[in-house]
């Protein structure tokens, strides 16, 4: 089966230095690597302020993961991560069918509008020559 | 300078008689409504090409949803029914993460 895209973003302690957010990631990623998933993208967003409280945090530091791998894997990687010290919060998404549904519309609308743009946009008629006297004969 | 295109559309003939016609039909429209004049809203999803609401993308939800952090109807942005869906899902996402209120306190 064809593998599935999930974005796996977690917030870490505030009080973390960045080395230790570094150490976070990399053992997260080791996790989705030995389940035989692959990484598309680490993204690390540094402290943000959190829109409500967790537990007694306020702030924390966002970390992206875009992961390919199956749906055992997000199990497997989520079990990690609530056992993971440091880590307070996480959620994964699986976005790979929103994606594609996304590309989809935008090379529709991109066919859309190489119509538009074929079709005469000036009032004026092609040239049509007249018809010829006696064809009805 | 605007002013010279004026010319054009109102020199065909046939043109000119459908656009009366669909005036007048507007003018009743109005006389109804009589007191206000609402501009109309167009989905902004629709008109910046987004084809892809991020729940990420918190700059652009945080315009959909006011201080105290409802999601409100769509007669309030204008989206369209299947962005307004979207936009939905988009905040209930970003609100588990942390990245937008449940409710501000």
């Amino acid at each position: 089966m064809k593998d599935r895209v999930y974005e796996i973003l977690f917030i870490a302690d505030p009080n973390l230095g960045e080395p230790e957010v570094d150490a976070l990631a990399a053992h997260v990623q080791g996790y989705v690597e030995k389940e035989g998933g692959r990484i598309q993208k680490l993204e690390k967003w540094g402290k943000k302020r959190l829109a409500y409280a967790v537990g007694k945090h306020r702030e924390g530091s966002y970390v992206l993961l875009v992961v390919e791998g199956s749906g055992g894997l997000v199990k497997e990687v989520e079990r990690r991560i609530r056992v993971t010290d440091g880590v307070f919060k996480f959620m994964t998404v699986r976005v790979d069918e929103e994606l594609r549904k996304a590309e989809r519309r935008k090379a529709r609308r991109g066919v859309e509008d190489e119509k538009r743009r074929a079709r005469p946009t000036t009032t004026t008629r092609p040239f049509e020559p007249a018809e010829p006297e006696g064809v009805q004969q | 300078m605007s002013f010279g295109f004026g010319g054009g559309p109102r020199g065909a003939g046939g043109r000119s008689a459908s656009r009366t016609g669909a005036a007048g039909k507007a003018g009743a429209k109005e006389a109804g409504k009589r007191y206000f004049f609402r501009r109309r809203k167009v989905c902004k999803f629709c008109a910046d090409k987004i084809d892809y609401i991020d729940y990420k993308d918190v700059k652009l939800l945080s315009a959909f949803v006011p201080e105290r952090g409802k999601v409100l109807p769509r007669r309030m942005f204008g989206t369209c029914a299947a962005h307004q869906r979207t936009l939905t899902l988009a905040i209930k996402r970003a609100r588990n993460i942390a990245l937008l209120p449940f409710a501000a306190d």
